[in-house]
């Protein structure tokens, strides 16, 4: 009897969440004449800007700059916006806060996931620049499933305190916008990390996405298999974080309902 | 189990704020942050038990702000009490929020899988029961278009009937006996009194004493959120009905 209810709730929170994946999804691009494809364009218009200036304004001399940009960009606009609408994950669903049963742990799953979804359908794209640039593909790209998986890790385990935090304390979107804006030129996403001076370094990579970011660029630029140590660190730092968030979480979900 | 819902000494409180509390950091800066503590805390509900065996409708009336909702919404999970004990046995459904997750961009069709799958149906679940939701909600023929296009009343009706169809086994009901015009609203009671039959355990909150009288076992009237009586439905809303006579003849 007992399992039965379970294998219903796990069946039940699987179709819970892919429906709220596609209604957000749908609900993005409805209306617009090019729906889905603004998601794909709006990197590569970063692309061009970036690429135009670092390579004749600035020029920093990376090879193949384009490709490696692209890469940055899709793994740091998965991280931005899952923040960024994450952190109003709870605030914007009023009334399914107020549905009796309605599990509300699984909001933020949705935010994360369904940009995600943006990550993963970019993915053809970026193999199209690599064919383009002459990169080669190598068997590096199984650890891709791993890598995607730690900065999902991480990336959940933020939002979590976020969209909980955010109910009460309006201004976490405002400070978040402004970490995020840093967190931009604080991380590698133009630029090569062996520009950092030796001295800083230390500091420089107290932040993950520097090695989610190189982890990306080990597997599609170099062909090589990523350096694992720094990755399972921030597994397991995410793995603590998101247990500390998901319980600050749930005891914060009891005011959700008389806050909103 | 045959209690459904165990309420003992259950109370709930809120607080409640200074008229100039400080909204944001730049308000509580200039005025002080002592103005962001509330100032008291009052209790929406206090000492409340009572239990609802297997099967029974209970009535639950009382003036605004007695804390009728507020009651409904703690057996639905929503929030928790700061007192007291509340047990729930069973699959909560709830005629409270209709048409959560509804967004007017999407059809009516995209919002029936959405909203059914929200309220506790699997993805087969609702595809197998979508036409009689549609049929339910007599909206066959718009059923394809945006949910812009539709009148506050057929969307309710949608709502409602989306609702309905979840076969709760626990079903709250708040005040939504006021679905669409008299027919509509004459279906919406009788679907409830099908789930009577099936020995669906129901709560109901209205201000409408016929129906509460005509469909309850048992009427609990609150007051300032506190029991002030429960008993049998015909009691309790000639109690109820005296209070308020004299209320509003005390009262001019």
């Amino acid at each position: 009897m007992n399992s039965v209810l379970h294998r219903k709730n796990l069946f039940y929170l699987r179709d819970l969440l892919q429906e709220l994946i596609v209604r957000d999804m749908k609900l993005r691009y409805r209306r617009s004449v090019l729906g889905l494809a603004w998601s794909l364009l709006n990197p590569l218009a970063e692309l061009l800007v970036l690429t135009f200036v670092f390579t004749y304004v600035l020029p920093l001399n990376i090879p193949k700059f384009p490709v490696f940009l692209y890469t940055g960009l899709l793994a740091w606009n998965w991280f931005r916006a899952s923040l960024n609408s994450g952190a109003n994950a709870i605030v914007t669903n009023r009334s399914l806060i107020r549905l009796p049963g309605f599990p509300i742990p699984i909001l933020p799953v949705v935010t994360t996931t369904s940009y995600f979804v943006h990550f993963v359908l970019s993915l053809p794209i970026l193999v199209l620049f690599l064919i383009l640039y002459k990169v080669p593909l190598s068997a590096a790209v199984i650890a891709l499933p791993f890598v995607m998986a730690v900065q999902f890790l991480f990336i959940i385990s933020l939002v979590y305190f976020l969209a909980a935090i955010q109910v009460t304390f309006r201004d976490t979107q405002y400070l978040l916008n402004i970490v995020l804006m840093l967190g931009f030129y604080l991380s590698p996403v133009f630029y090569d990390v062996n520009r950092i001076p030796a001295e800083l370094l230390p500091i420089y990579n107290l932040n993950p996405m520097v090695h989610i970011i190189g982890a990306y660029r080990a597997i599609f630029l170099d062909g090589t298999f990523p350096v694992i140590g720094p990755l399972l660190i921030i597994s397991g730092i995410s793995a603590i974080l998101l247990w500390l968030g998901y319980t600050f979480f749930m005891r914060a979900s009891f005011q959700f309902a008389q806050e909103l | 189990m045959n209690q459904a819902i165990v309420v003992q000494d259950l109370g709930k409180r809120f607080r409640r704020y200074r008229k100039d509390r400080p909204f944001t950091l730049q308000e509580a800066v200039v005025s002080g942050f002592g103005r962001l503590q509330p100032v008291d805390w009052f209790w929406a509900l206090r000492e409340i038990s009572f239990t609802v065996p297997r099967g029974e409708v209970l009535g639950v009336i009382g003036a605004n702000g007695a804390g009728k909702s507020t009651l409904l919404g703690l057996i639905g999970g929503i929030g928790r009490p700061e007192e007291g004990r509340l047990e729930v046995h069973g699959r909560v459904g709830g005629l409270l929020e209709l048409g959560a997750g509804f967004h007017p961009d999407l059809t009516g069709r995209e919002n029936v899988i959405v909203n059914g799958i929200i309220c506790g149906l699997t993805r087969r679940e609702v595809d197998r029961r979508f036409a009689e939701i549609v049929t339910f909600a007599e909206l066959e023929e718009a059923i394809n278009d945006p949910l812009r296009t539709y009148s506050t009343g057929m969307r309710m009706r949608l709502g409602f009937s989306i609702a309905a169809h979840t076969e709760p086994e626990i079903l709250l009901v708040d005040e939504v006996l006021a679905v669409g015009d008299i027919a509509f609203q004459q279906k919406c009671l009788d679907r409830i009194r099908q789930y009577q039959k099936r020995g669906c355990t129901i709560v109901i909150v209205s201000h409408n004493t016929t129906q509460i009288r005509e469909f309850c076992d048992r009427v609990i009237w609150l007051q300032a959120g506190r029991i002030q009586a429960c008993n049998g439905p015909a009691l309790v809303v000639n109690q109820y009905e005296q209070a308020m006579q004299q209320k509003r003849t005390t009262k001019p």
